[in-house]
């Protein structure tokens, strides 16, 4: 069965992949011990105010959608068919970081203000059978459908 | 010396296209090259420094392609800062000259983004399948920044589509331009085209382009003993800036970048000019995608915060406005091949300058301003104004 599959992610050091798929994977994130800003990738200095005592943090899985786009043509680096068009939007995160990436949806059920969660997307597989994947937001309200 | 007492002393260019091959990068700076050159009535034995712009091609192309005009020893740099690439060559050249470090020095850009393409799908990354940030269209970033305006400032799709049209009618009368209509454009035609990422279609979106250009700079005094007959056309300000941390800033992905960073780098360059918007009589921008324009028509301090739409429906920004902008076509018609694009804006403005501009010429034109955004991290802004 395909469940047996190991996932692995298309870049490492950017989301958690949990061994539970039911469970949402977290983005990796840096907290600042100086000022307290989050930033979305990991870094070693704070963007603000330049201290470098920072702590690794995990952050989402839910935001708020602060835009959104919808593209009509294929998406790079896919070999998904499901993906040949897709949405793309920024979430604002509660502990601070905006994050740009793909959305899971059709085109007319974004809208800005709504709550987004997150999700593992497979990409495809690599040569060993495992599954690359990479993370993607999806209206919260969609999870009954 | 200062910079105000840098002047431009020739500008050539070739006009941007898909050549796919068919001109090479070296044929291509050569002809803008020796064409700046000409203009400017020297040949390399005059020129002190060269800052020579790309972002894709072999490595020591700026070197070896330099040797197409002279072997003299001159200094040689590479620049590249994404699209702004262009923009800093020109900068660069002109605080050459500023520090007293060359009496002229040498712009140059040049690019060849089809042969690009087919490079950098052969080399697996970069635009390939391997990292996190490479799965998304670039045309989607700007769109992001559209559907956030539309949502809170009520613009509609019909304003992007006025700005394209009118980029795509100005490339029209530009010989220099990539996409030259044989018809006027419509903004009903712009929305009809084929929608590329909501709500921004094919029209509203710059080609793939190649092409070279190139900027001859030097001090006011060399200016007027090589050419005594035309106007001087002073570097008032050349200014470039980075991002600066702001709340929201989207650190993953090639992004649009922080839209303050346009603003302070307006602010820099006017008041390095001792000029302000009122004193321009036309301006260039990064219109890459047409809602980047409105954008900067208040960025750029010529409307007040939530009235570019305005500005666009009152044809203010184009032939005859209070501020025609892009009047060689823009990064939508005109063309947008990276490394040279900057120039290209510094050619267009020193024909205006010099009224020589012919169908689109900006009448009595004095002062003009060539905005660039880079990678979403950079923006340059120079400012030339013509002695009167
Ligand atoms: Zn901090």
């Amino acid at each position: 069965m395909s469940e047996a599959k190991t996932r692995v992610p298309i870049e490492a050091g950017f989301f958690t992949v949990p061994e539970d798929r039911e469970e949402p994977p977290r983005l990796l994130a840096t907290r600042c011990n100086a000022c307290s800003e989050v930033f979305f990738p990991r870094r070693l200095v704070c963007a603000k105010c330049l201290s470098q005592d920072v702590s690794e943090t995990e952050v989402g899985p839910r935001g708020t959608l602060y835009t959104w786009t919808f593209v009509h043509f294929p998406m790079f680096g896919s070999s998904n068919p499901n993906m040949t068009r897709y949405g793309v939007g920024q979430v604002d995160l509660p502990e601070g970081p905006r994050v740009q990436g793909v959305l899971s949806g059709k085109r007319d059920e974004f809208r800005i203000g709504m709550e987004m969660e997150l999700e593992l997307e497979t990409l495809r597989e690599n040569q060993a059978g495992d599954e690359i994947v990479i993370f993607r937001f999806r209206p919260t309200e969609a999870r009954a459908s | 010396m200062s910079l105000h007492d840098v002047a431009v002393l020739g500008v050539g260019m070739v006009r941007f296209g898909a050549y796919k091959g068919g001109k090479t990068l070296t044929e291509l700076a050569r002809s803008a090259g020796f064409g700046a050159l000409e203009d400017a009535g020297v040949n390399l034995g005059d020129v002190g420094e060269a800052y020579v712009g790309y972002m894709q091609a072999p490595i020591m192309s700026a070197v070896k392609i330099m040797k197409e005009f002279g072997l003299t020893g001159l200094p040689v740099t590479h620049v590249e800062n994404a699209s702004a690439t262009g923009s800093v060559t020109f900068r660069d050249a002109a605080w050459s000259v500023a520090s007293g470090r060359s009496r002229i020095a040498m712009a140059l850009g040049f690019e060849a983004m089809t042969l690009m393409a087919a490079r950098t799908q052969s080399a697996g990354r970069g635009i390939g399948r391997d990292t996190i940030d490479s799965v998304i269209l670039p045309a989607a970033f700007f769109a992001l920044w559209a559907m956030r305006r539309m949502h809170e400032r009520g613009t509609k799709p019909k304003h992007f589509a006025q700005i394209a049209a009118k980029n795509w009618n100005y490339g029209a009368k530009n010989p220099f331009a990539h996409r030259q209509s044989d018809h006027v454009v419509t903004p009903e035609e712009v929305l009809a085209a084929q929608m590329v990422s909501d709500p921004l279609t094919t029209m509203m979106a710059c080609p793939i382009d190649d092409g070279a250009a190139c900027a001859i700079l030097g001090t006011v005094e060399e200016a007027k003993r090589l050419h005594p007959d035309r106007p001087v056309i002073r570097v008032r300000a050349a200014a470039l800036q980075s991002e600066r941390y702001t709340p929201g800033h989207t650190f993953l992905g090639p992004v649009v970048g922080p839209a303050s960073m346009t603003h302070t780098t307006a602010q820099e360059a006017y008041e390095a000019a001792g000029l302000g918007p009122e004193d321009m009589d036309l301006a260039f921008c990064h219109d890459a995608f047409a809602n980047e324009e409105l954008e900067y028509y208040e960025l750029l301090g010529f409307c007040a915060e939530g009235e570019g739409e305005k500005l666009i429906e009152e044809g203010q920004t184009g032939p005859g406005g209070r501020i025609p902008f892009n009047t060689d076509g823009g990064l939508i018609a005109r063309g947008h091949p990276g490394g040279p694009t900057g120039l290209a804006q510094i050619h267009e403005l020193v024909l205006q300058l010099r009224g020589r501009a012919g169908a689109r010429q900006v009448e009595g034109a004095r002062a003009g301003l060539a905005h660039l955004v880079g990678g979403g991290s950079v923006c340059a802004i120079n400012i030339l104004q013509r002695d009167s």
